[in-house]
């Protein structure tokens, strides 16, 4: 069941109504919340409830005792011995649940890829061995509820928050169904004190939530799916067949399905989220409006990003680590970390290295023009001109546009093949198959304006026309969407394709 | 030099060039909200002042809540066990 099917839109009116009616109280609205999203990961992995279940206790049971430990450490009168007796065993704690939480992880993402590339080694230097590769099932979402309890847990061992007393409270923070699969990756502090009070209906959060949906769903089920569907899906199966003029619309492509497909369904997590009286974080903050790379992930998956700052990128280049103050090195490791978590596959390792060296040199040619800066203030506004942010914007959106080749590519074989299809000329059709789509053109082309619209309504005057927009009477611009559902009942087909990064 | 005075001068000679103590209109102002610095700008700004202050900053109070405003910056470098002032 996905946000954007049709199972979904019988699920969700029966889910609200049960949870709205049940009586205020967050028990009560917990346990309609844990049985409707052990039933949403139900429709999608039944034979893995019980894991995700066990996942679930670990975690409580480990946050519980490393808080333990901390309150009998810090009671009064305790000795130094006691102390430090009681420090060790909160370590052990938080030990047990990161090998429990990476070693799930590894055993089910992993393993296989890693005794792969070993072989693949072995086998350049004349050792063909013949490893055992284990194939299971990927557990839906697991790279989600992993790293969501990853900072639970260490959140509670560096005393940020307190370990969740109620087990249905934790267990309805983990398995919250509209972040479940594809995040945002949310935070103890963040959502665990709004599942410990009772919600109360709010007209005003509905509204905003349900407005929030049909965005996400237009993204998702309308943008996304055409592109991935008539022009990206065509030429990245099939290089060979297509024109370069093809290989760049459908790289653009792809750049404008995967930004729809998980913002739109990151919006629509939000906004289911809020149809139930709880807020989750943002995810995406208008990814095209970047003029830098550090900008760009501050903007893209942003819930994943910030995890990989707080809990990789500062321990390592802070405090007493052996990384301590080297940025460069830094960067390098948290975007194969972010690569690896994408997938375990050598495409994604190869994009996370890429990333990683482009934040090592836009580091290193700031630093050059800081330095700059400082000796003569003229610099300064060289770097504030036009031309000077104009090329910065351009730059960094074709990196990123550039690195999609090996994400998009199911092996670096591929990205090769699609790669060399930019830039050799040879024919083919320019236009993939999008022909074959009713107003085939003219769709590709509205995809690519909305995309455009959307992040344009967020500066200058498209920002201006957008509060405008929401300033108008209520019955005008319940039409407008009345209009924007008519549309895609025409437009999208019932049954939508899966998330991309669902399957991460 | 006080405290106030060392961050706004490193503000200006990594990011805002003579402009950090016009920018930063009051102590409650959030640096992040407001693009005084960014969250790698925070991680420079503590291995700055653990070098220029002889202090050790816990990988633990590397948060927002510790760095994001002049005003928490000052209250929480101050309360660094082994802060002696600036030096």
């Amino acid at each position: 069941m996905i946000f954007s099917g049709v199972e979904f839109a019988y699920f969700l009116p029966v889910a609200l109504a049960l949870y709205w009616l049940v009586p205020r109280r967050a028990g009560a609205q917990n346990a309609v919340l844990l049985v409707l999203g052990y039933l949403f990961y139900f429709t999608w992995s039944p034979r893995l409830v019980p894991l995700f279940a066990l996942a679930t206790l670990v975690d409580y049971a480990a946050a519980r005792f490393i808080a333990a430990q901390r309150e009998a450490g810090g009671r009064e009168g305790a000795t130094p011995t006691e102390q430090a007796r009681r420090d060790r065993l909160a370590r052990l704690g938080l030990g047990v649940s990161l090998a429990y939480n990476l070693g799930q992880l590894c055993l089910f993402k992993y393993l296989g890829f890693f005794a792969e590339s070993l072989a693949a080694m072995l086998a350049t230097v004349g050792v063909h061995a013949s490893l055992p590769v284990l194939h299971l099932a990927l557990p839906l979402g697991i790279s989600f509820y992993t790293f969501q309890k990853i900072a639970y847990v260490v959140d509670v061992y560096d005393g940020k928050i307190p370990a969740c007393r109620s087990p249905l409270t934790f267990a309805t923070f983990v398995a919250f169904f509209p972040q479940l699969i594809a995040g945002p990756i949310v935070r103890g502090d963040d959502t665990l004190p709004q599942l410990a009070a009772p919600r109360r209906p709010d007209a005003e959060q509905w509204r905003a939530g349900a407005g929030l949906f049909l965005l996400g769903f237009v993204k998702k089920a309308y943008v996304a799916d055409f592109l991935a569907r008539y022009v990206v899906d065509p030429v990245f199966a099939d290089p060979a067949q297509f024109s370069a003029r093809a290989h760049w619309l459908a790289l653009a492509g792809y750049g404008v399905q995967v930004f729809c497909d998980f913002s739109g369904y990151s919006e629509m997590a939000i906004g289911t989220g809020r149809l139930f009286g709880v807020e989750l974080p943002k995810n995406f903050d208008y990814p095209l409006l970047a003029k830098s790379l550090p900008e760009l992930w501050r903007r893209w998956h942003i819930t994943l990003n910030t995890w990989l700052f707080e809990y990789v990128f500062g321990p390592l280049t802070t405090g007493t680590s052996w990384l301590r103050g080297r940025l460069d090195a830094g960067f390098l490791v948290v975007f194969l970390a972010s690569g690896l978590w994408h997938g375990a596959r050598a495409t994604f390792v190869v994009w996370g290295l890429v990333h990683g060296l482009g934040l090592v040199v836009h580091h290193r040619w700031d630093e050059a023009w800081r330095r700059l800066c400082r000796k003569d203030r003229a610099w300064v506004a060289r770097r504030r001109s036009a031309p000077y942010v104009a090329l910065s914007w351009a730059l960094t959106q074709a990196f990123f546009l550039l690195s999609l080749v090996p994400f998009r590519s199911a092996s670096l074989g591929d990205a090769a093949r699609f790669a060399r299809g930019l830039l050799a000329p040879h024919a083919g059709p320019a236009l993939p198959a999008a022909s074959a789509a009713p107003f085939g053109a003219l769709q590709v082309a509205l995809c690519f304006a909305l995309f455009a619209a959307y992040h344009l309504l967020e500066i200058g005057r498209g920002a201006r026309l957008r509060d405008a927009f929401f300033a108008l009477h209520p019955v005008v611009r319940g039409a407008v969407y009345g209009a924007v559902v008519a549309l895609l009942l025409l437009l999208v087909p019932v049954s939508a394709g899966t998330f991309i990064y669902a399957q991460f | 030099m006080s405290l106030r005075q060392i961050v706004v001068e490193w503000l200006d000679d990594n990011y805002h060039f003579g402009e950090a103590a016009s920018l930063i209109r009051d102590d409650e102002m959030s640096f992040l909200k407001n693009g005084i610095l960014d969250s790698l700008g925070f991680v420079q700004l503590v291995l700055f002042l653990e070098k220029r202050l002889g202090i050790k900053i816990d990988r633990k109070q590397l948060s927002p809540k510790n760095f994001d405003g002049m005003g928490k910056i000052l209250a929480f470098v101050a309360a660094v066990p082994g802060y002696t002032g600036p030096r």
